[in-house]
């Protein structure tokens, strides 16, 4: 009944969609097709929501542990694939060239270590939090409690990125200012969250990833068609497109081939797009090289990623997952430079003028004169990325809020009723914060997003990597860790902060620039393994429960 | 590792089990391919790179001292104007410098005309933006006739090739808003700007094409996500293969 459902509901919505139509301006009115297109897909999250809710908290969490590998994949795909992915990426690349493959290779790059070092482990160790998992292996209400807050921390400023994201695309789409459409856009998020808790959203992920996929890929066979490169696989068919952004494209091989403004589809050389950590983006080899370690090791530590792993059977299932989920993601980490590519030539006259870099994806389209339904899709599709990543990061700042804060540290004897009302208020709190904090755009969707890996990469990382690979890592140890790491992520983001604000700090270009906001973690996490060992080799063993569980349940 | 005569203890780099042996060696190959892939390519790219001119530079170099000394002959107006061009097409740069570069290079067109060149040149420059002051829409019929109209007479000052785009730029930089002298901020600032545009780290691995992609960008874009993939896909056969042989069941 339930696929039948599904089957009928995927088979309908290009239907519909070809049932709008409207012309799509780069910057406009309302736009009624793409508009279309965006509210059926948003009826078509709260239906299946409510179809697949969740009936009581082990549902909610943990989905009821009864997700195939497959389909957990696409669920960590869909997860993962966040409006960074899908619009922040592409922004990325095209504002910074070579350097936004440092994001291509840290937010792919960190799911080897996540399986290599984790994720049968985590789910051998059967929680249902990353704070759960601090507070049993560390054995500290204390630890669990600031796990929880940690994560909370984390899934916000996650989330910041997300709706920065559907801002900008309900802006677009609904020709509405971008504080309304945050709004507006985050209260939609919200509601189906509520309504529908993980069961629904891991069934929602998987229609999710679809349509981000299906969304992303059509325009860019269009592209390489239209404009005469290898289209059939478009992720390699952009090479060429690169190659000419580097070399230059003469007037004489663009004949009859335009942008939508009538632009010649002809470009001046221009090799600081390839090159790497080329002068003329600013960016250096440092930086490259410490943004794909923080986001790595932040893959690995993040609250709302580790826990897809409590949601598979076994842990065989666990590890096959993440083999399906990375190759899911890979297919739009391979396919995002190109819009970066097409957006360079296609906006290469200086009458285009200024684009939003984080809207590129769409404006690339509309400008390859991609018709205006499917540019509508594409933006449908950025709404999907952030809602599919939203409605997951706010089940596990919920989890964290009500199953790790109010159930384990303030009322252990909190009947289910209750806990599911403390994780349902958690997710209007956290939803409330992140609206506000998005209001003020503090940057690009990926570097914002970026900020949450690195202090996950400071944290929880270094807790979950020695915890479950050194017994000898014990509370006293995590402690100090912890405030390491913390430490430097505090550091970090005042600087980045008082930066924002206008202000000037002692060393400020010195520390903003060793310890930016999106890599802070390359020193941060090292520095918190180390204090981690120190302090642990220095106090007391850890208990010999402990020890057992670690040689028993999730070594053997 | 589950004798409990060691007192239950757990290290990655002192395994007691054959398990525990063989599952540290594979995720230390593993992590190592992983390793080497990712920042080794990526220090390789480091230690090779040249700082590499592009053609534009060199010609600007040829030309500044005496366009800064007030001695440029026409072929170094050209070859200035031509580079500033050539960083005017460039997509992202800074406003406050396509402010400068813009005037500079309108500076170098304008020496190149003759006083009685110089005012019908003007006219047309102004009138174009005016066209564009007071129009929404850059499609315009008035503004491409406009801006259609100078793309030939601009060309030719420059000597640029009608195939090349920076034909199509040039109208559009055109100020009439131009100084009598290349300004002191210019003077000072011009230099940096260009090396800044023009000048990039080039080696074989990026000059080299695989697919139709610079190599370099192939293999950060597209081989190393595939090696991850592949990666994950070996370690979960080896696990699956090591568990049946040791009869795990998880």
């Amino acid at each position: 009944m339930k696929k039948i459902f599904i089957f009928t509901i995927l088979l309908t919505t290009p239907f519909i969609a070809r049932a709008a139509s409207a012309v799509t301006e780069l910057e406009g009115d309302f736009q009624t097709g793409p508009a279309i297109i965006l509210i059926t897909i948003l009826v078509l999250f709260v239906l299946v929501g409510i179809f697949f809710r969740a009936k009581n908290t082990n549902d909610f969490y943990a989905a009821g542990r009864g997700i195939s590998r497959v389909g957990s994949g696409m669920a960590i795909a869909s997860n993962w694939m966040s409006a960074a992915s899908f619009l922040g990426m592409a922004a990325l690349m095209y504002g910074s060239g070579y350097h936004g493959l440092a994001y291509v290779v840290g937010w792919t790059g960190g799911y080897v270590l996540l399986l290599i070092l984790m994720a049968g482990q985590i789910r051998k160790y059967g929680k249902y939090t990353a704070a759960d998992f601090i507070g049993d292996r560390y054995y500290s209400q204390s630890l669990r409690a600031v796990g929880a807050i940690i994560a909370i921390l984390i899934s916000i400023a996650y989330c910041v990125g997300q709706f920065g994201g559907i801002g900008l695309m309900f802006k677009w789409i609904l020709g509405i200012q971008y504080a309304w459409a945050v709004i507006i856009g985050g209260a939609v998020v919200l509601a189906y969250t509520l309504i529908s808790g993980m069961l629904g959203v891991t069934k929602n992920m998987q229609i999710q990833y679809v349509i981000i996929i299906v969304s992303f890929l059509i325009p860019l066979f269009i592209l390489n068609f239209k404009f005469d490169y290898f289209w059939l696989l478009p992720q390699i068919g952009y090479g060429s497109v690169v190659s000419d952004v580097v070399d230059g494209i003469p007037l004489n091989e663009a004949e009859q081939l335009f942008n939508s403004l009538g632009h010649e589809f002809a470009v001046v050389a221009s090799p600081e797009y390839a090159m790497p950590w080329d002068a003329a983006t600013g960016k250096t080899f440092f930086q490259w090289i410490a943004i794909a370690f923080s986001l790595m090791i932040g893959t690995a530590g993040l609250p709302h990623v580790i826990q897809r792993f409590y949601v598979v059977p076994k842990a065989r299932d666990a590890r096959w997952s993440v083999v399906w989920g990375l190759f899911f993601i890979c297919i739009l980490y391979w396919s995002a430079p190109a819009y970066a590519a097409f957006g360079k030539i296609l906006s290469a006259n200086p009458e285009v003028g200024k684009l939003a870099k984080d809207a590129i994806v769409v404006y690339t389209a509309q400008l390859g004169s991609v018709h205006p339904l499917i540019v509508g899709f594409l933006a449908a599709g950025g709404v999907s990325a952030a809602f599919s990543t939203v409605s997951g990061l706010l089940v596990a700042g919920s989890s964290a809020f009500a199953h790790d804060l109010y159930v384990k540290v303030i009322n252990p004897d909190a009947k289910p009723k209750n806990q599911l009302l403390a994780a349902r208020l958690g997710t209007i709190l956290m939803a409330i914060i992140v609206t506000a904090i998005a209001l003020a755009k503090l940057a690009l969707i990926g570097q914002l997003v970026a900020v949450a890996f690195s202090l996950a990469g400071c944290t929880i990382f270094p807790l979950f990597l020695l915890g479950i690979w050194w017994s000898g890592s014990n509370r006293q140890g995590a402690i100090a860790g912890l405030i390491a790491g913390g430490l430097v992520s505090v550091i970090a983001l005042t600087y980045f902060v008082a930066g924002k604000m206008g202000a000037t700090l002692p060393a400020h270009e010195f520390v903003s620039y060793w310890l930016g906001a999106w890599y802070f973690a390359i020193f941060g996490a090292p520095l918190a393994i180390i204090v981690n060992i120190i302090v642990s080799k220095l106090t007391k063993e850890t208990p010999i429960e402990i020890r057992k569980f670690l040689v028993e349940n999730v070594h053997t | 590792m589950n004798n409990p005569e060691n007192g239950y203890h757990i290290s990655f780099f002192k395994p007691t089990t054959e398990q525990a042996r063989f599952n540290r060696n594979l995720v230390i190959w593993l992590a190592s391919i992983w390793f080497v892939a990712i920042f080794g390519f990526q220090i390789a790219l480091r230690v090779l790179e040249e700082p590499t001119p592009e053609p534009s530079y060199l010609a600007f170099q040829n030309a500044w001292q005496d366009v800064k000394a007030g001695t440029a002959d026409a072929q170094d107006l050209e070859d200035f104007g031509t580079a500033a061009l050539s960083v005017l097409g460039k997509v992202a740069i800074e406003e406050n410098e396509r402010t400068l570069l813009s005037t500079s290079m309108s500076w170098a067109f304008f020496q190149l005309l003759t006083p009685d060149q110089q005012i019908p040149m003007k006219e047309k420059v102004a009138e174009l933006e005016q066209i564009e002051s007071g129009i929404s829409d850059i499609r315009d019929m008035g503004y491409l006739q406009a801006k259609g109209n100078l793309v030939e007479v601009t060309a030719a000052v420059f000597n640029l090739d009608r195939n090349d785009p920076r034909t199509m730029i040039l109208p559009i930089e055109l100020s009439t808003q131009y100084p009598a002298e290349l300004s002191e901020e210019a003077v000072e600032e011009l230099p940096g700007i260009m090396e800044k545009y023009l000048v990039h780290n080039q080696s074989f691995l990026t000059d080299a094409r695989f697919l139709g992609f610079p190599f370099h960008y192939f293999y950060t874009a597209v081989f190393l996500l595939i090696l991850f993939v592949g990666l994950c896909w070996l370690y979960c056969v080896r696990a699956d293969r090591r568990n049946l042989i040791l009869g795990i069941e998880d």
